[in-house]
Parts: structure tokens; C-alpha cells; sequence
């Protein structure tokens, strides 16, 4: 009868003791290879941008966190990680964000990697499209939560501090937080301007060791895509040394081609999946009541530039803009445009963020846009004009001072300012 | 507010093992705690329909109390009298809320608010409980013994379909130390069998494939003619087949697993359905208590209506008639739309066209080959078969003909 | 009498089968597929005209009811 027992029951009580051990002891563990970060790097996966060792070895490794969306996705021959590659730059572009991420997403995955930043630069690719009436898209929100992250943050979380109680406010519009109970408790604490009780804090301790072990085990699996052959056939099209101007000349040789089947100057592919055969019809004066310039995002961007003051991060900011074919076509108004850069730019510079590329009156260059709002060729090529020297060189340290006006309502909502 | 989905994560057995461990040392000691028992099943369905979920739980409540009052007034009136016309009433009756559930979806955008997770299930115990009054094989009737059958937590989800003898007779009899042990061993072994199928091979298939072949297929929209048939649906048909059934299957261990744990020897769902070498034998193993209820309660009923009235002569016909009834009431029962109706009258025709094969092959026994190979190719033709009836079961096939076009997005 | 049902029911069986069960009395009939539910529907309504045994389909339990021994035993019991 024992032994019956012990036949049933002994399997179990001996796997649940090492799953135990395996994810709440401390870990030793080693540094990843290089093959690995370099992949990881330009992969784009959710799993590295929620993650913790991939992107701290990377960034010891000497990688420069490209923060953006789904731009980072156009890789061609002019993308920032090609163009760092194939001239031997001395950085390489980490590349955090895809569709979808936006200020308050990459703001709880900085967590566990703010410190590391710690007077380094970075590099932010800021998209007017983020700055819609909802802000974040809470799927998109879920679909890249790192549950570890947030409980970072929420350990350090101060409920004195104006940053960590918006934070919290903006959380809990985010279904995915009421999944976990006690991510959920935490967050209601910081909101209500309480510390987090010491009960729920034990149990997010007790988390985030589990999390942090599963992160250090299994996230080097985690990211299937593997962009690596595309950068490297990439570069394959640049020449071994070019000047700007012999980039943009080969931009203009490549683009010509890849553009042929269409007079918006979009992507053929692009063009020929999801535009032709009359969809695009359906998107005439799509954009007409599109606003950008009343959005909770400008709060959600300052607490990445608060975070930013906070470890001295030296911060260079892109502004890509919106090929201007395309929004003559689908009615988007150039006057909202031009306001809602404007405000960035006023949330940016009035704080001490003096490194910003405003390329939103380049949307009618040709073959500076890969299709309808992500850069390509032509654009790429500018970027790197600032961002390049900005990397490669020594720079004065920024001063900020940080103003917590931009949290408010009334500024998500101003159209004027002085 | 904790809401507790069952089965859904591994938190979820560590919560239901700590709460039947009691009720297991009871068992091993001959004595069943039934007040304990009844708690635990309260406090496991409360965390079940709690929370944001709350109006399924009152959905509920409405169902048992309308069900028990329509179960226990037919069994009062059946002790007395038994016309036909009352039984028919009772029948239409005990359906009634499931056929409103279902059919709310062709008429409004939001789901019925008298619907709960489950009742499609609950409803099959309900109207067995009329079917076996009518023909006399339930006499004696308890309106807690209904209530409890009805509820039983394990199976209150998605099933396996049980039937009220089998599982009053295991409840009230309890199994002596050995065998109750062996049912312990059993049930573990299918619980960690299941955490295989649903945690692994199905995150595989599901979670982890089936978007990426989705997104595939959906790239493919415009292929061949603009059917969107192309190699991508292929995939999409063999990865969606895997993730049903693991996922399906691997629920269905943890709910017979844990019933086992409770001595209660709760039915199989499975048994590898997909070396079924035939259509008829599939049926014979999958889903099997769904299909052996639609056997014996429809299939069986109808075809014995329709030869005891003689209402159609020819005995092939007559099979031919219930299996389209049958088949077409199981397309309903998964809900009211082209796919699911499609999928029934798929089956149908395919196990029609299967018995005309197997009369055939009696005839001609003599002059057909019979081996391995040709066993082989019938396994074969039989998995295609059945993975092409869960494409259209999947509805994919409606996204991708009538879904509206994605927008450009980032 | 008793021999009468075991006739009836093996002529029965025979109509169903196609094959003479007197010889083998415990095979599994469904195990066989000599039976299907069409079959046992027609048996169950062959088992009423003839032997004025009624059978409702819910007593029909196929581990019950699938031997041809088992059958005979079923309906002696029944009459």
C-alpha cells in the first residue's frame, strides 16, 4: 500500500521539488554567445524587448537601444543595424520595439535596463501614429506585457512620486493587469498614492525570483525570427566605402526598382498585398479625422523622459514623417501634423531633450518612405546623417529638468502652449 | 476577485489538489464526506462564475432551478400517466434555454445573457434524465441526486457526457481500499497524460503554430482563382486537426483524472481517434460520450421511430435518414452558423458513402484485398478525411472568404 | 418455451448478421462488427413483434447486450 502510494505520488512530489529548485534557487550563469545577441538584436521579438538577460548583455556589449515601432522592421540596404554592420560602426543597434509598442510599453520594459543605461546613449524613433485619442492599444499593450518588468517597476515604485502614480493610473486601463491578482493589487496601491502592503510585496519578491529565472533560462529560445540573412544580404548592396551623396544615389537606384508598380512611391510588395485590387479605394479620405494632437501618449512619453533625466540617458529623437502622397490620398491634414510635432518637439526641447530630428517635412521627398509611414531608403539615409556622428562621437552631457505639467490633462489635451 | 477557469493553469491543480485531499483520505477509509464534498464543488463552481463573470453564475442558478423543476414535474406526472404528447412538451422544454443560446448569435451582436460555460453539456444531462423516464429506466428520482449529477465540477465545462445511472451507482458506491487506489493511480496518470497533450503538445500546436500557418493562409487569400486554396491551408487543416485534438483530449484527462480522484469513473473522450480506419470507427473514437449520446438518444431513437412506423421502407434509407438527422442536430449543437452545419452534413454524407463501401466489401469479400497496405491506406484516407471536416469545423475558412480585408496597418 | 426464445432470437440474429451464432454463442457481436446501432434498433423492434418483449432504447446497453448467449439470457429474463 505504501509503496503503491510512493508509485503514484513520489514521481510528482520529486518533479515538483526541482521544478522548485530550478526556478527559485539562484542561478549561476554565464554570458550568452555572441551569435546569440547579435540575432537577438535585430530580431524585433516580443520576448527580448520583455526580457532581461538578452538585453543586459547587450547593452554591456556595447549596443545602443533603438527604441520604436514597427519601422524597425524595414530592413533595407540603409536600415541603422546595415548601415552600423557593414562600416564597422562602433555600435550596433539594439532594436527594441515592433507594431504596436508605444511610449508606455517600452517604458515598463526599460525596467530592468534603465540603470544599465546609466549616462549611455539611445535612440528613439517617435511615431506621430502613437499619438492617437486612445494612446496605447491595450492589445497591443498585452500582447507585449512582461510581467516581470512591471513588478520591476512596482518594487521600486515610489507612491510619493508624481511619474509612479500616473504610471500606475495609465496600468490599470490595461485589462492584461487585472489578469494577476496581486500585479493587480499593487498597481490599485501605487494609484491610490499607497505604498504597496507588505504582504503583496512578499509575494512579488517571491515573482519576480521566479520570473527572473525563467528569463535567465529560457529566453535565449524564446525569439524564432532570425532577421540576421536579411541585414547581411542588406549590406551585400552597399559599395565597401560611400559618402552620403553615393548613398543616397544607390538609395535612389534601389528604390526606383522596388517601386515601380504603383505612383504613391510604396513598396511593390507592400503595394501589391495590401493596397491593389481595389482596397485601395476603400481608404480614400480615410485619415480625414485623424488628431494627433490630443492624446494621452504625450503623458505616456514623459515617463520615458523622466526615467531618461532620471539615469542621465543621452537621448538622440527621430521624428519620421508621413509620405505625403499617401496622406493626400487618405485626406490626413498637414496643419494637425505640423501642430502635433510641434508639441513633441515643445515636450522635448523645453526639458533639455535638445536631440531631435524632426524629419516630418520630408514626407514629399522621393523614396524617403519604404511605403505609407515607415521609413525607407532615402530616410534611413538621413537618419544616420544625425544619428551616426551622434553615436560615434563624444558628446557634451545633456541637462534636463523635468516638468510634470506634461502628465496632466490639460496638456494631453493643449493645442497651444508658450 | 479571484476567478479560477478550470483547468485553464497549473495554479488550478494545485488548488483542487489541496481541496480533494480530505475528501481522497475519506474515500481510502470507505466513507464518502459528501457535506465536504458539496462545499468543495460550491466553492470550485463560485470561482468559476465570479467575478466579471458574475451574470453567467446567475445564468446558471436560473438554468439548475429550471431544469430540476422541469426534471422532477415530468418524473411526478410520468409515475402516473405517459402520453406522448407530455414527453415531446418536456423534451422541447429541457432544450429550450440551449436552443435560445445558440440562436441568439444569428439575430443580435451580443451573446444571450442565459448563457453559461457549460450549458451545452448541461443540457445533455437534463434531457437524458426525460428520455430514460419516458422509457422507465429511471423509476426512482431525487431532485439533490439530479442537481448533484448536473454539477458535477470535473465535467462541468466541456464534459465527458456521463449518464445518471452509471454515475449515481459510482457515487453512492464506494470502492474498497485497493481498487479505490488503483482509480487514484489511474486518475494521476491521465492528469499528467493530459498536462502533455494541453500544456505541451497543444501550446505547440495552438499557441505557438497555428498563427503563424493562420497568417499564412490569410496571405494566400487570392490564391488559385481567389479560392485562398493553396499548400499554406494544407497546413493550416493538419495544425488545427493536432491542436484540437490535443487540446480537447488533454481537457477531457484532466476532467476524467480528476473524477477518478473523486471514485467517480467518469467515461473516456478518446481513443486514438486518428488510427480510426474508417468514418463509423472514428465516431467509435472520438469525442466518443458526445457521439454514443447522439447514438443512443438520437440516432437509436430516430431510426426506431421510423421503422416501427414503418415510415420508410427500405432499411438503407432508414439509416441514411438518421444520420443525416443526427449529424445535422450535432452541426446545430456547435452553434448556428454555415461552418458548424456544413462540418454536420459533412459527416453525414461521409458515413454514408462509408456504409455503401462496407456493403460493398461484404459482397465482394472474396475479390478484395485485405492487409496491411490496404489497412494503411484506409487509416489514410480516413485522417484526411477527418482533418478536412475540422478545417471547416475551425470556421478559418469563413475568415477567409468572407472576413473583411485587414486594414494598412503599422 | 426457453427453447423457443433461443430459436427465435438466433433466426433473428441470423436475418441481422448473415452468419449462424448456435456454434458461437459468446462472440462479441460488436467487437465482430456483425452488429451496428441500425442492427440492434432492428433487433430490438424484431425482439417486440415477435416475442412480445418490449425493450425501451435506454435499457440497451451494448456491454449488456453483445453476446448472442447474453441476448437470449436478456429476453428469457424479460418474458
Amino acid at each position: 500500500m505504501k509503496k503503491k502510494l510512493w508509485q503514484i505520488f513520489g514521481p510528482i512530489a520529486v518533479a515538483f521539488a526541482l521544478v522548485a529548485v530550478i526556478l527559485v534557487a539562484p542561478l549561476p550563469l554565464g554570458n550568452l554567445n555572441r551569435g546569440t545577441i547579435e540575432r537577438a538584436a535585430v530580431s524585433l521579438s516580443p520576448d527580448v524587448l520583455a526580457g532581461q538577460r538578452i538585453k543586459h548583455q547587450a547593452v554591456q556589449d556595447g549596443y545602443v537601444p533603438f527604441f520604436g515601432s514597427s519601422e524597425l522592421s524595414r530592413m533595407d540596404a540603409f536600415h541603422p543595424s546595415v548601415l552600423a554592420a557593414k562600416y564597422d560602426r562602433n555600435y550596433r543597434p539594439l532594436l527594441l520595439g515592433a507594431p504596436g509598442t508605444q511610449s508606455l510599453t517600452h517604458f515598463i520594459a526599460d525596467q530592468t535596463m534603465i540603470q544599465q543605461l546609466a549616462g549611455k546613449k539611445a535612440v528613439v524613433i517617435l511615431s506621430l501614429q502613437w499619438f492617437t485619442k486612445m494612446g496605447q492599444m491595450p492589445d497591443a499593450f498585452a500582447y507585449y506585457f512582461s510581467p516581470m518588468q512591471t513588478i520591476e517597476w512596482l518594487r521600486s515604485a515610489e507612491p510619493k512620486r508624481a511619474a509612479d502614480v500616473y504610471a500606475a493610473h495609465r496600468l490599470l486601463k490595461m485589462p492584461v493587469i487585472r489578469d494577476n491578482a496581486t500585479l493587480y493589487d499593487a498597481t490599485k496601491d501605487i494609484a491610490a498614492g499607497q505604498p504597496i502592503s507588505s504582504a503583496t510585496m512578499s509575494l512579488l519578491d517571491l515573482r519576480a525570483r521566479l520570473l527572473n529565472n525563467e528569463d535567465a533560462l529560457f529566453s535565449r529560445y524564446g525569439f524564432k525570427a532570425n532577421n540576421l540573412p536579411k541585414i547581411e544580404k542588406a549590406e551585400k548592396q552597399l559599395p565597401a566605402a560611400a559618402t552620403y551623396p553615393e548613398l543616397n544615389a544607390l538609395a535612389d537606384k534601389i528604390a526606383a526598382k522596388a517601386t515601380s508598380n504603383n505612383d504613391l512611391g510604396i513598396d511593390n510588395h507592400f503595394y501589391s498585398t495590401r493596397l491593389a485590387g481595389g482596397k485601395i479605394d476603400g481608404l480614400k479620405d480615410s485619415q480625414v479625422r485623424f488628431d494627433y494632437r490630443r492624446s494621452p501618449e504625450y503623458g505616456d512619453l514623459e515617463l520615458l523622459l523622466e526615467q531618461f533625466a532620471r539615469y542621465h540617458v543621452d537621448v538622440q529623437f527621430v521624428i519620421p514623417p508621413i509620405n505625403q502622397k499617401w496622406a493626400t490620398y487618405t485626406g490626413l491634414s498637414q496643419s494637425m501634423i505640423k501642430t502635433a510635432a510641434n508639441k513633441v518637439k515643445h515636450q522635448l526641447t523645453s526639458q533639455g531633450f535638445d536631440r531631435v530630428q524632426d524629419l516630418t517635412q520630408d514626407g514629399k521627398e522621393k523614396y524617403f518612405m519604404q511605403d505609407t509611414i515607415h521609413l525607407g531608403w532615402r530616410g534611413w539615409v538621413k537618419v544616420d546623417e544625425t544619428v551616426a556622428p551622434f553615436l560615434e562621437d563624444k558628446q557634451e552631457k545633456p541637462v534636463y529638468h523635468i516638468n510634470h505639467h506634461y502628465y496632466s490633462a490639460a496638456w494631453a489635451n493643449a493645442t497651444s502652449w508658450k | 476577485m479571484i476567478n479560477l477557469q478550470p483547468y485553464a493553469n497549473p495554479m488550478y491543480f494545485v488548488y483542487l489538489l489541496i481541496a480533494l485531499v480530505p475528501l481522497m483520505i475519506g474515500l481510502a477509509f470507505g466513507r464518502r464526506f459528501k457535506i465536504y464534498e458539496t462545499i468543495v464543488s460550491f466553492l470550485l463552481l463560485f470561482l468559476i462564475f465570479d467575478a466579471d463573470k458574475w451574470q453567467q453564475g446567475v445564468a446558471l442558478i436560473g438554468y439548475v432551478v429550471f431544469e430540476a423543476a422541469l426534471v422532477w414535474g415530468y418524473h411526478r406526472y410520468r409515475s402516473r400517466q405517459n402520453q406522448t404528447w407530455v414527453f415531446v412538451l418536456a423534451v422541447i422544454a429541457s432544450i429550450m434555454p440551449l436552443v435560445v443560446v445558440k440562436m441568439t448569435p444569428v439575430f443580435s451582436p451580443h451573446p444571450s445573457l442565459i448563457g453559461f460555460l457549460g450549458i451545452s453539456y448541461l443540457t445533455f444531462k437534463s434531457v437524458q434524465m426525460i428520455m430514460e423516464m419516458r422509457d422507465g429506466t429511471i423509476k426512482s428520482f431525487s431532485l439533490w441526486a439530479f442537481i448533484r449529477f448536473l454539477l458535477f465540477f470535473p465535467t462541468i465545462s466541456s464534459g465527458p457526457i456521463d449518464r445518471f445511472r452509471r454515475f449515481e451507482q459510482d457515487y453512492e458506491k464506494i470502492p474498497d481500499r485497493d481498487a479505490y487506489i488503483d482509480m487514484v493511480g489511474k486518475g494521476v496518470h491521465y492528469i499528467f497524460i493530459g498536462f502533455l497533450y494541453k500544456y505541451i503538445l497543444g501550446y505547440l500546436f495552438g499557441t505557438v503554430a497555428l498563427p503563424q500557418v493562420a497568417r499564412g493562409a490569410m496571405g494566400m487569400r487570392d490564391a488559385f482563382f481567389g479560392t485562398g486554396l493553396s499548400l499554406e491551408l494544407v497546413k493550416y487543416m493538419y495544425t488545427y486537426s493536432m491542436y484540437l485534438f490535443f487540446d480537447f483530449a488533454g481537457y477531457s484527462l484532466f476532467a476524467v483524472g480528476v473524477s477518478y480522484l473523486m471514485g467517480i469513473a467518469t467515461p473516456m473522450n478518446f481513443n486514438k481517434p486518428f488510427i480510426a480506419g474508417n468514418i463509423k470507427d472514428f465516431w467509435q473514437r472520438w469525442h466518443m460520450t458526445l457521439s454514443f449520446w447522439f447514438r443512443d438518444f438520437i440516432f437509436m431513437r430516430v431510426t426506431f421511430f421510423i421503422m416501427k412506423h414503418k415510415l420508410v421502407k427500405n432499411r438503407i434509407r432508414v439509416s441514411q435518414v438518421a444520420y443525416l438527422i443526427n449529424f445535422l442536430v450535432m452541426g446545430f449543437w456547435h452553434g448556428v452558423t454555415w461552418y458548424y452545419i456544413i462540418y454536420g452534413l459533412f459527416h453525414a454524407a461521409a458515413i454514408i458513402i462509408n456504409d455503401i463501401w462496407l456493403r460493398f466489401k461484404k459482397k465482394h469479400r472474396k475479390s478484395l484485398p485485405h492487409n496491411k497496405w490496404t489497412q494503411a491506406l484506409a487509416i489514410f484516407i480516413t485522417f484526411n478525411v477527418v482533418c478536412f471536416s475540422f478545417l471547416i469545423f475551425s470556421g478559418f475558412l469563413n475568415q477567409l472568404w468572407f472576413a473583411p480585408i485587414p486594414h494598412v496597418s503599422r | 418455451m426457453a427453447e423457443n426464445i433461443k430459436e427465435t432470437v438466433l433466426n433473428i440474429l441470423q436475418d441481422l448478421t448473415g452468419e449462424d451464432l448456435a456454434n458461437n454463442l459468446d462472440d462479441n457481436l460488436f467487437d465482430n462488427a456483425l452488429l451496428d446501432s441500425m442492427d440492434t434498433v432492428q433487433l430490438l423492434l424484431e425482439l417486440q413483434d415477435q416475442l412480445g418483449v418490449t425493450v425501451p432504447v435506454s435499457e440497451f446497453d451494448r456491454s449488456q447486450w453483445d453476446t448472442a448467449a447474453k441476448i437470449i439470457k436478456k429476453v428469457a429474463d424479460a418474458q
